[in-house]
């Protein structure tokens, strides 16, 4: 079943000029027990996307949805109230730049004893407080660290930056989330680092059973972990599919883009040499391209691109472009077959 | 071909406080010698604290250190003598947008080199900078606008220009590639390597992704705790990787050549 499941969802920022369509109508599902990649360049979205998703967007951003269900709930129709209520049991965040996110006033034992709910600690009033210094030590063990009374007993500018991020993992954990959205979890930090709190995410997710959302600007840094991957472009859906079918397949130009540019993906290309790249930049939010937000860049436009394209499914591979890529290649292969055949 | 930069014994250490009778020392850069060719690319990568952010400040001129000398063009750069160095080593920062001055225009901004280091009159500074920016991939009627009006991908451009329009022989690159996003980035490695053939440039690149030097660069120096531990030709080190340094950065990245 699926955990959740967002149908065109978007995204409206309120400004002087009217409203702007910061993400148009995408759609998101993540299953039990699955890492999904959502991946896209700044300014694309994903960030607002998993705001709304837990609800923390401020009044000036209105969401409106088709469908947005968490295990089979409708989330729209309950009140904020219990809606926050719900997520906040079920669903955890984890941001970038741990070290801005963590109280620099409080000790790190401090800030991981108030997440813990005392619904989870059993005995009377008196045993509480030593019960939940069990439950902190056992928390920080939980995500690798060993030398927890020295991290108890220091605050946030004392410790680097990975266990930082470990110690916002560990009080994302405190409430036993089944869903862990990951903003970002590794950006600014060392490639050894990364490694390491990617490795816990993957741990976390084996023994747990606990899905995740790995959000990223970088495509070639998370296909190691993830198992299925959406691409977003500029506030539009762009390509949904497992890990390989983005990453061998790509149907949408703008996917094919990202894997043709990435330096890991083409190890086989000289060095040197030029690589494969989109012209022009990013649109601005205030500036955003009519129909498929990408066609200004994109090097397959036609003039149907001026109206947005509705998104097309090929064995669960789905993908929101006008002209995919990969049925051009089945034609053409198919013609090579004719010709063969003619030969024969 | 002949040696563009030569660094001899380069070796940097600060001073600690402690008492007159116990004196601390931290050595940042143990004592270490490369040197760049005209229009090739030397890559240092290693994990933060190894001492290569303060190897590329050395370089630029912006510490100095405590023993050793630095050649280019078989001339020896002294120390605080920065109208020659400026002119032929110039740097790019990660972070573009927090290394251009935002009261300024880009005409003032690129202006600035030019009066400091350069005797032209106003015209030809003009001149210039037009087209110094249509080089980078910009327009010349963008040197009116301010920083604030450009994107990521189009400060880390005129921070090349702010680069090149000196005409230098060495560009470093800090982390200049890490904070773009992935489709701006291939397109300023593009730039990068054309601006190579056609000005004869050595970089000397920064960084973390091992992707980007295995793309870029011709020969790698791995550091670690302010010690050179593996350097040579870039393809050779990825493919047999020696030191338990680089072999932890490679497994890191779960990178792997063939």
């Amino acid at each position: 079943m699926n955990l959740l499941d967002i149908r065109n969802l978007s995204i409206e920022l309120e400004t002087p000029n009217g409203l702007i369509l910061a993400v148009d109508r995408v759609s998101l599902s993540i299953k039990e027990g699955e890492v999904r990649g959502l991946v896209g360049e700044s300014g694309s979205g994903k960030s607002l996307l998993a705001q709304a998703i837990i609800g923390v967007l401020e009044d000036k951003w209105h969401v409106h949805a088709d469908r947005f269900h968490w295990r089979g709930i409708d989330l729209l129709r309950l009140t904020i109230d219990e809606r926050r209520a719900l997520l906040c049991r079920d669903i955890a965040m984890i941001f970038q730049e741990p070290m801005s996110c963590l109280d620099p006033t409080t000790l790190i034992g401090d800030q991981l004893g108030e997440a813990i709910d005392s619904s989870q600690l059993s005995g009377f009033f008196w045993q509480r407080k030593k019960q939940r210094q069990e439950a902190v030590i056992k928390l920080l063990h939980k995500v690798g660290i060993k030398k927890h009374n020295q991290c108890i007993s220091s605050y946030p500018h004392q410790l680097t930056e990975a266990i930082c991020q470990r110690v916002m993992i560990a009080i994302a954990l405190a409430g036993r989330p089944i869903l862990l959205i990951a903003d970002e979890p590794t950006a600014a930090m060392e490639s050894t680092n990364q490694a390491q709190i990617f490795r816990l995410l993957a741990n976390l997710n084996q023994l747990k059973n606990m899905s995740i959302l790995l959000i990223s600007h970088d495509l070639e840094n998370i296909t190691h972990w993830t198992n299925t991957i959406t691409v977003m472009y500029s506030g539009q859906f762009v390509e949904a599919g497992t890990t390989e079918q983005i990453f061998n397949k790509p149907m949408h130009p703008y996917t094919r883009a990202l894997v043709d540019s990435s330096t890991k993906a083409n190890l086989q290309l000289p060095p040197k040499s030029r690589l494969m790249a989109l012209p022009g930049s990013i649109p601005i939010l205030q500036h955003l391209p009519i129909g498929c937000r990408l066609g200004p860049r994109c090097p397959r436009a036609q003039q149907t691109c001026v109206a947005a394209p509705k998104v097309s499914s090929f064995h669960g591979h789905k993908v929101s472009c006008h002209f995919p890529l990969l049925r051009e290649t089945v034609k053409k292969e198919s013609a090579k077959r004719k010709i063969v055949k003619g030969k024969n | 071909m002949s040696v563009l930069l030569d660094v001899k014994e380069i070796e940097k250490s600060f001073k600690l406080k402690g008492h007159w009778y116990h004196k601390q020392k931290f050595t940042a850069l143990s004592p270490l010698s490369f040197s760049v060719e005209a229009k090739k690319t030397l890559a240092i990568v290693g994990e933060t604290g190894s001492g290569k952010s303060t190897l590329a400040k050395i370089l630029v001129g912006a510490e100095t250190p405590s023993a050793g000398k630095i050649f280019l063009n078989g001339q020896m750069l002294q120390n605080k003598r920065f109208k020659q160095r400026c002119q032929h080593i110039r740097m790019i920062f990660q972070d573009s947008g927090t290394t251009l001055n935002p009261s300024l225009t880009i005409l003032e901004l690129l202006d600035e080199p030019l009066t400091l280091n350069t005797d032209l009159g106003e015209k030809e500074r003009h001149q210039l900078i037009r087209t110094t920016l249509q080089k980078v991939g910009l327009l010349g009627d963008h040197m009116n606008f301010y920083p604030h009006m450009f994107s990521g991908g189009q400060k880390q451009r005129i921070s090349l220009a702010r680069a090149i329009i000196l005409q230098p022989q060495v560009i470093i690159l800090d982390e200049a590639l890490a904070a773009l996003d992935p489709s701006l980035r291939s397109q300023m490695i593009n730039l990068l390597l054309d601006l190579q053939q056609q000005m004869g440039l050595a970089y000397i690149l920064i960084s973390h992704n091992l992707g980007i030097v295995r793309h870029f660069s011709d020969d790698v120096m791995v550091m670690s705790h302010g010690k050179v531990v593996e350097s040579g030709k870039t393809i050779e080190i990825m493919r047999t990787p020696q030191h338990k340094v680089t072999q932890k950065l490679m497994m890191s990245q779960n990178f792997q050549l063939k």
